[in-house]
């Protein structure tokens, strides 16, 4: 433990061991990741609101309890800041996804991924900012302003989850809570430089978590090592009785941590690796890290995914019809910008509405109405579930070759804002990850150095059968042990 | 307009049935633990999910699914092992997602039908009845001694979820149009909600009614729902066209909506079938719309005219997974049917030796049916209680039923008239202690005075004199009294015989056995 390191730039073993030695409280903890990100989040805005009256109490209730000897039992996430994405319901904060239809929205409810952080003695410490409902790759579309990549600041961090990585990058807080429908939370994982996990889709709850694809959308944790990374999925992870698609999960993430890959059969991609806009330097940093695997003792095996070309449009079918869906509660009535001075029901919905959310906001929801009015509907959901049964058929009987898959998290390291202006091309930053939620399975950015062009972190996918997310997390901690855990990123480190 | 007879001449009148039944009788909701409770506080019951609020997720009430299981397998239907809920997205503040969660092309119950019995004078306005014999089977209809048996298809019952309860301010009787503005009330979002749709099997307003009626008490026989009208928990609209005999490409049809009671159902189809008709004769056209019957004006208004199908969007509710029955949980459910109206009517006939008219009319409520059979029960004991079966049922489908339509709100139970005060008054009149108009005021003075038929009989002396000596010292006083009527009606004038009868009544107070006085009397005078 360095003495001097900020406390959100800790590891959640550094930081518990300092508070099981009463070398620190809680309350100080909590008190300095507040200051910093006072002082560094102006910029980088990562954070949207900063929670502190309910990050000192929580600290004040866990110092109690550290003084009473109770540590143990406070949980697997005990005294940790947490910070989450602003489509979490943290009750009395607010829940904006960063879209000015829900500016004042205060939830009056937690989600249960962030309650079982809570009741694993995690300290809250705010909510993050996103691409407007989760819709984009860049924050850009967030309504209150995007986020900074810590690496770059004329680059962008990433989406959507783009506040939750930053954050964690930046070493405001060790850990963060991200969503991942497409690429959610591994794109902005990649561009920061920091582990990003997509758990299977049913491993951790969507109870409270403002839905964008329910079919895709899966809740996961950023942290700067496999380990923190695998704690806070113990928490996470398991059934919630208020969503039946939620699954009962019993694993311990760090058992297998230390077991190294040797006897372990990793699959690579060879089209994927080939695929047009994948640049060279993350080419070469993949590439790099499936040969280092292997001189661990893993055994590589080529494996084909043959429909996953298809994923991409597929998604964009599911994704906006499911999200037409979920966002039509947005109609200010009951809360939610509502444009004065209507005289009738349907003008006030249709200019709330066109006020309320932003241009990508608005082009997915007429895209997914499209695509559900009669006649259309049968020419694009349909093809597009078939594709989606192909797809998990791909990676089942890939599965059957090889314990996990090593792919390219994102096609580039980090763009510069307004690089790309065409959302169909911005759509294509998602074009290793997508297939990844249409199948379901586990997915994880684990950082494997810089781009020799860029100098930016590069990110290599690692891709676990359903429920087999400790397979990823094991392979994952082999190149930690490689690569060195992921930095902070240059300009935020202690001292420099 | 032509009457129904005149209308139904030269048109066949075409009907279907969608019903909505609220499963009141759950605890909870259909995707949340809010409790279900009718005429709450506005609000009240309600949480994230029901309220439709960011980021909540439905979970399925399993109770809310054996129910409709019951009423599939209660009406004959297939129960798919296999089905999924759908979303139905709409705008309107009712509903607080904007979607409704329903079912789509499968649904739990699928395919099913249900026989409708009809008899008395309605039997005669279904098109081709006098012209068939008994036995005789047309169309989806058997001819029966009394009427005929109509076979009704159902197309499907499916699972969805109520809307809330909107009130409008500042219009016209609370309607939309005009408001000034709405208010909401979330309670009832939510509400585990039952949808049946018939096949066009139905012909007239009658068989509609009586489908309603025997849906409603198989529905009521499972306890699935209190199956309120009144409070709308028994919900129905009808579908209507016409189109002329011979035809057999459908009419352009009407929906007919609000209909809060069995006769506004009826008396809206029969008005909307005339005024269809009348439109049709007189070389009009009749336009899909939705109409709203007004049982005051007694006339239908247009409610929305459809000028386009509505796009409701349907697909796969992706929060929740297709649901797969086993046949272990299909076959439990099973196991719990209750006896139906139907098995009910038939044993009536067999075990108490009924008409299949008497049978059928006694389980048409199940208050009714358990009453004969507590009655029953008790009649066993006493000698020869087996005969008083028929005169039971003759008592509780005439008089008891005539009693409880005359007075709304009274329920059986909670009258005077216990089983064992009906069997007591039916055994007076048997034995003749009574005569039969006399069982019709003891039965009124039950009613009225919560007091036992035979002290009811004692205390106004209204036992029957039957010994044939007294009676007979009468007869013959009465004879001698009138010897000029005797000559008369041995010369043939025998309807005298009542006048006879009187005068012997008279001296008797009332209190003679009628048929014993006869008796006496035609032997005497033969």
């Amino acid at each position: 433990m360095t003495a001097a390191a900020p406390f959100g730039q800790m590891s959640i073993r550094q930081l518990q061991d300092g508070l099981q030695a009463k070398d620190f409280s809680c309350v100080e903890v909590a008190s300095s990741v507040l200051d910093a990100i006072e002082a560094k989040d102006e910029e980088l805005h990562a954070f949207l609101e900063v929670t502190a009256d309910q990050a000192r109490e929580a600290a004040r209730a866990l110092d109690a309890r550290i003084a009473e000897g109770a540590f143990a039992e406070a949980g697997p996430l005990a005294g940790i800041p947490v910070a989450y994405k602003d489509n979490m319901n943290l009750l009395g904060t607010h829940t904006t996804c960063s879209s000015a239809m829900l500016e004042n929205y205060v939830a009056p409810y937690t989600a249960t991924c962030v309650q079982r952080t809570l009741d694993a003695g995690a300290i809250p410490i705010g909510k993050l900012n996103m691409d407007e409902f989760a819709f984009g790759s860049s924050t850009e579309t967030s309504s209150f302003g995007p986020t900074l990549n810590p690496w770059d600041e004329e680059r962008v961090p990433g989406g959507s989850s783009g506040g939750s990585a930053a954050s964690v990058a930046a070493g405001l807080v060790p850990v963060t809570l991200g969503s991942d429908t497409g690429g959610s939370i591994r794109q902005p994982a990649s561009f920061c430089g920091v582990v990003g996990v997509k758990p299977t889709y049913g491993a951790v709850s969507r109870y409270g978590v403002v839905a964008f694809g329910s079919s895709l959308d899966q809740v996961g944790p950023f942290a700067r090592s496999v380990e923190d990374a695998a704690l806070a999925m113990n928490a996470l992870c398991g059934h919630d009785p208020l969503d039946c698609t939620s699954q009962p999960i019993t694993t311990d993430f760090t058992a297998n941590l230390d077991d190294g890959v040797k006897g372990m059969r990793v699959g690579t991609v060879p089209a994927f690796m080939e695929a047009q806009g994948l640049a060279a330097e993350v080419k070469a940093r993949v590439e790099e890290a499936a040969s280092k695997l292997e001189a661990a003792g893993a055994e590589l095996v080529e494996v084909e995914l043959p429909h996953a070309k298809a994923a991409i449009s597929a998604y964009y079918v599911l994704g906006p019809c499911e999200a037409f869906s979920n966002l039509a509660r947005f109609d200010s009535v009951r809360y939610g910008y509502c444009d004065p001075g209507h005289k009738d029901l349907g003008s006030q919905y249709e200019a709330s509405r066109a006020k309320g959310f932003g241009p990508e906001a608005r082009r997915r929801i007429m895209l997914g109405s499209y695509l559900l009015s009669a006649g259309v509907y049968e020419q694009y959901y349909y093809p597009a579930q078939q594709v989606r049964t192909l797809i998990t058929e791909d990676y089942t009987r890939a599965f059957e070759k090889v314990d996990c898959l090593i792919l390219p998290t994102a096609p580039r390291t980090a763009f510069k804002f307004g690089e790309i202006a065409d959302p169909t091309e911005m759509y294509l930053s998602d074009m290793f990850t997508i297939s990844i939620n249409i199948a379901g399975n586990g997915g994880m950015n684990m950082p494997v150095g810089t781009g020799v062009d860029s100098g930016l972190p590069v990110g290599a996918q690692i891709v676990s059968p359903a429920f087999k997310d400790e397979n990823m997390l094991r392979v994952a901690a082999e190149l930690e042990r490689i690569y060195g855990q992921a930095p902070v990123a240059p300009a935020f480190r202690a001292g420099e | 307009m032509q009457t129904l007879e005149e209308v139904l001449e030269r048109y066949e009148a075409v009907i279907g049935l969608e019903v909505h039944t609220e499963l009141t009788t759950l605890t909870t909701k259909m995707f949340c633990g809010c409790k279900l409770e009718f005429g709450a506080a506005p609000n009240t019951h309600t949480c994230p999910v029901c309220l439709g609020l960011p980021g909540a997720l439905p979970v399925p009430n399993k109770a809310a699914i054996e129910s409709i299981v019951l009423a599939g397998l209660a009406t004959n239907c297939r129960i798919e092992k296999r089905s999924m809920f759908y979303r139905k997205n709409y705008m309107y503040p009712d509903m607080a997602k904007n979607f409704q969660t329903t079912q789509g092309p499968i649904a739990f119950c699928m395919g099913g039908h249900v026989d409708l019995e009809v008899d008395g004078p309605a039997a005669k306005e279904r098109h081709g009845l006098a012209k068939a014999k008994a036995g005789e089977a047309f169309e989806n209809v058997t001819v029966t001694e009394d009427g005929y048996r109509a076979h009704v298809g159902i197309t499907r019952i499916h699972m969805e979820e109520d809307a809330g309860k909107m009130v409008h301010f500042g219009g016209e009787e609370g309607r939309i149009a005009g408001a000034t503005h709405s208010l909401v009330d979330y309670n009832r979002a939510g509400t585990p909600l039952i949808e049946l749709v018939t096949e066009p099997d139905l012909r007239t307003p009658e068989e509609a009614r009586l489908f309603m009626q025997k849906l409603r008490q198989i529905y009521l026989t499972l306890g699935i729902s209190d199956c309120s009208m009144e409070e709308g928990s028994l919900r129905c609209d009808g579908n209507v066209s016409l189109r002329r005999r011979g035809a057999t490409e459908l009419g352009t049809k009407t929906e007919l909506k609000n209909i809060n009671s069995f006769k506004s159902l009826h008396d809206g189809l029969l008005y909307e079938i005339r005024r269809q008709a009348q439109v049709l004769d007189e070389g009009g056209t009749i336009y899909q719309e939705t109409r709203h019957w007004d049982p005051s004006a007694k006339r239908t208004i247009v409610m929305r005219v459809k000028e386009t199908a509505d796009d409701y969007r349907l697909f796969p509710e992706p929060d929740l997974a297709p649901y797969d029955l086993s046949d272990e949980f299909i076959e439990r459910v099973r196991a719990k049917l209750p006896e139906l109206p139907d098995a009910k009517a038939r044993r009536f006939q067999e075990e108490f030796n009924l008409s299949a008219y008497d049978a059928r009319h006694l389980v048409e409520s199940t208050a009714t049916a358990a009453f004969f059979e507590e009655c029953m029960a008790q009649a066993s004991s006493q000698k020869d209680g087996g005969k008083l079966a028929k005169p039971l049922a003759n008592l509780i489908i005439n008089d008891v039923t005539a009693w409880l339509n005359a007075n709304p709100g009274q329920t059986l139970e909670g009258s005077p008239l216990t089983p064992g005060r009906a069997v007591e008054l039916m055994g007076l009149v048997s034995a003749g202690t009574i005569s039969s108009k006399q069982g019709k005021e003891v039965f009124a003075a039950v009613l009225e005075e919560d007091a036992d038929p035979k002290a009811i009989v004692e205390a106004r002396g209204m036992e029957q004199v039957s010994d044939t000596g007294a009676i007979e010292a009468v007869v013959d006083a009465v004879l001698a009294e009138n010897p000029d009527k005797v000559e008369q009606y041995q010369g043939g004038k025998t309807g005298l015989i009542g006048f006879f009868v009187g005068q012997c009544m008279k001296q008797m107070q009332g209190k003679g056995n009628p048929q014993l006085i006869n008796q006496l009397l035609e032997e005497k005078l033969s």
